[in-house]
């Protein structure tokens, strides 16, 4: 049907003939050990989050989770990906349209800079926007004569997660808008439409996929970052928490039950992120 | 309308795609752009449309500059090469986008959208695919659908990229006549770009003929093919067969090859090359005149009514080429092997400016 977009992430399925004629015992053995590998390294530790989640029994859970700086966490975590990812969805779409669809020079230098965040610690990232806007830093001066307050605070914690989640989208995009190419859009300019109305009518719905994908990947980084976050937050309980950084502050207190309660949480929200994500891909397919 | 290109040029980096075109079209015309790959012609196509910028020159529509208009404001219908339809919409939506996506004031009513996308799709023969996507359609149905999308918008100038060159032998010439005969009752001014020269032939009013940005020759397709002005044109519309030689006194001399050419009688020892279509070809048994020359037939291949006969001249290493009627073959008996006399019915000599060719 209307759109196939290839999925960079979805390998495709290849009919492996041979290896199924290898001897049963084979087949059993690598299965189980993959199998095992699987459960010891992932499954073992999602259960356990939730076993000490759950040992003090349910109503510490829920006390844990509805702690007033618990909750203030999970606020702050929701605020930042209600403004970061919809940011990056806006610039993603923007610099891939841009490198895809126009000639300019410094092309090659502006997929390099897209690419940074992958390739920087997000520790480095966090110190970069301290060293900015940071008391002692660059504008910290000007900031703080105009009483405005980026670092350990919500901008801050805004800027440091979109810095870490900048590529997602465009990464997505730039590969699917390239193989589209430019014949559609410019089909729509003869038949008379605006440049807008062919991005609303042409292009986004070929990229939707694509771009809903993009966005659930920087969704779920942008509610798991710590390190970058950890640097700028400043760590003020009930104020500058996100969850990552609450869970870890209840950790070092020796809650654990309290901790592994916010992890369960976080981890329900991975799980949701990785069905909403299959639910897409085979979507995409079969569409 | 009529469509004045004038002066344009167009340069990508160093190439220069287009150089100085002239072309003046009249109201109602079917020109062919017809040219090898990298001659400019698709260049010279998307600038009519707005899609590429000139560097250079102007555009007129109906005597109008229409250089700086915006594509969506010049009304031109473009079929695409590879059609480009929108591969998430339906054909009835493809073929409504454009009265669709007009300003509230112009756009027609829902129900008026309706009665013409099925008029258009009728007249494409596709009224009962009106539901299926891009991706359900072969190629020739998906080129209908291209067609009937650029015409929702009654356009007044026509244009197609390469409009059958994906298409398979038979679906191209059926739809090489539907075009014509679509042009003949709409009387749009059409421009299609080719770069096959049995198609320009078939379909064009006339013809452009281009090569490396330049125009060659422009006329009838009659004019270009029976009369071409260049080696390139002759050597572009169909095959050609190639007498190399000297002009001595007003004959072109080769070899054992002798022919008069009296208007070249004053450019004495010139090198020179003359030009003769494999039907212009004679196949003679016995020599009757100067300009014949001795050959050993070398292949025959015979070609549905064509009779393609391969000659190998016994004076220089170099082979001919005879197309002959099936009939005429069979009165003359000719077989692998045999001696004959070949003679240009019809020559025509060029002097090569340079030695580039």
């Amino acid at each position: 049907m209307a759109g196939h977009i290839p999925l960079q992430q979805t390998p495709t399925t290849i009919k492996v003939t041979t290896v199924s004629q290898e001897p049963k015992a084979i087949r059993w053995t690598l299965t189980f050990i993959a199998l095992a590998f699987l459960a010891l390294f992932l499954v073992l530790p999602l259960v356990t989050i939730f076993i000490t989640a759950f040992q003090k029994g349910w109503e510490t859970y829920v006390a844990a989770i509805t702690h007033p700086d618990a909750l203030s966490a999970i606020k702050l975590t929701l605020l930042v990906v209600l403004i970061t990812v919809p940011l990056n969805a806006i610039f993603g779409v923007m610099a891939a349209w841009a490198i895809t669809k126009f000639q300019f020079k410094g092309k090659n230098i502006l997929i390099t800079i897209i690419d940074l965040p992958f390739a920087i610690s997000p520790v480095i990232a966090g110190l970069v926007f301290i060293l900015l806007f940071g008391a002692q830093g660059l504008f910290g001066e000007w900031l703080f004569e105009h009483d405005l307050k980026i670092v350990f605070a919500l901008p801050g914690i805004v800027l440091a997660t979109i810095f870490v989640t900048l590529p997602f989208v465009a990464r997505e995009l730039i590969p699917l808008m390239q193989a589209q190419g430019t014949a559609e859009e410019e089909a729509s300019l003869t038949l008379g439409a605006s440049g807008f109305k062919t991005f609303l009518l042409v292009t986004l719905p070929n990229i939707k996929w694509g771009l809903l994908y993009g966005l659930i990947l920087c969704n779920a980084r942008a509610i798991g970052e710590f390190g970058a976050v950890s640097v700028v937050s400043g760590h003020i309980r009930g104020m500058t928490n996100t969850m990552p950084l609450h869970i870890e502050i209840l950790y070092n207190e020796y809650q654990f039950s309290a901790a592994f309660a916010v992890a369960s949480l976080m981890s329900v929200l991975a799980i949701i992120t990785l069905i909403v994500k299959n639910l897409i891909e085979w979507k995409a397919k079969h569409t | 309308m009529s469509i004045q290109i004038q002066n344009v040029s167009k340069a990508f980096g160093s190439f220069q795609a287009l150089d100085r075109i002239n072309i003046d079209i009249q109201t109602g015309e079917l020109v062919a752009l017809l040219g090898p790959s990298g001659s400019g012609k698709t260049s010279l196509l998307r600038i009519i449309a707005g899609l590429e910028e000139l560097d250079q020159g102007a555009i007129l529509f109906d005597g109008k500059d229409i250089t700086d208009v915006n594509p969506k404001e010049r009304n031109v219908g473009f079929v695409f090469q590879h059609y480009a339809l929108f591969r998430h919409m339906t054909v009835f939506d493809n073929v409504a986008y454009g009265l669709k996506v007009r300003p509230r004031k112009t756009r027609p009513s829902k129900a008026d959208i309706q009665k013409k996308v099925t008029e258009l799709l009728k007249l494409v023969k596709l009224e009962n695919f009106a539901d299926r996507y891009p991706s359900q359609l072969s190629g020739g149905q998906r080129q209908r659908v291209a067609l009937a999308r650029a015409l929702a918008v009654e356009p007044k100038v026509l244009l197609l990229d390469e409009p059958f060159g994906a298409l398979d032998a038979k679906v191209r010439k059926d739809l090489r006549r539907w075009l014509r005969k679509l042009h003949d009752d709409f009387h749009i001014t059409s421009i299609f770009v080719t770069h096959d020269q049995e198609e320009a032939l078939d379909v064009a009013d006339r013809i452009v003929v281009m090569n490396n940005g330049k125009i060659e020759q422009i006329g009838s397709p009659e004019e270009v093919y029976d009369h071409p002005n260049s080696p390139f044109v002759y050597d572009f519309l169909g095959n050609v067969n190639l007498f190399k030689g000297r002009i001595q006194n007003g004959k072109l001399k080769h070899g054992s090859f002798e022919a008069d050419i009296p208007e070249l009688f004053s450019q004495n020892h010139e090198e020179a090359i003359g030009y003769v279509r494999p039907h212009d070809i004679q196949i003679e048994k016995t020599k009757i005149s100067e300009d014949a020359v001795h050959t050993t037939i070398s292949h025959i291949h015979i070609i549905g009514p064509i009779v393609q006969i391969e000659l190998k001249r016994t004076d220089a290493e170099e082979f001919l080429e005879a197309e002959v009627t099936k009939e005429h073959y069979h009165s003359l008996q000719l077989k692998v092997g045999e001696q004959v006399y070949v003679r240009p019915k019809q020559l025509k000599v060029f002097i090569p400016e340079d030695f580039s060719i």
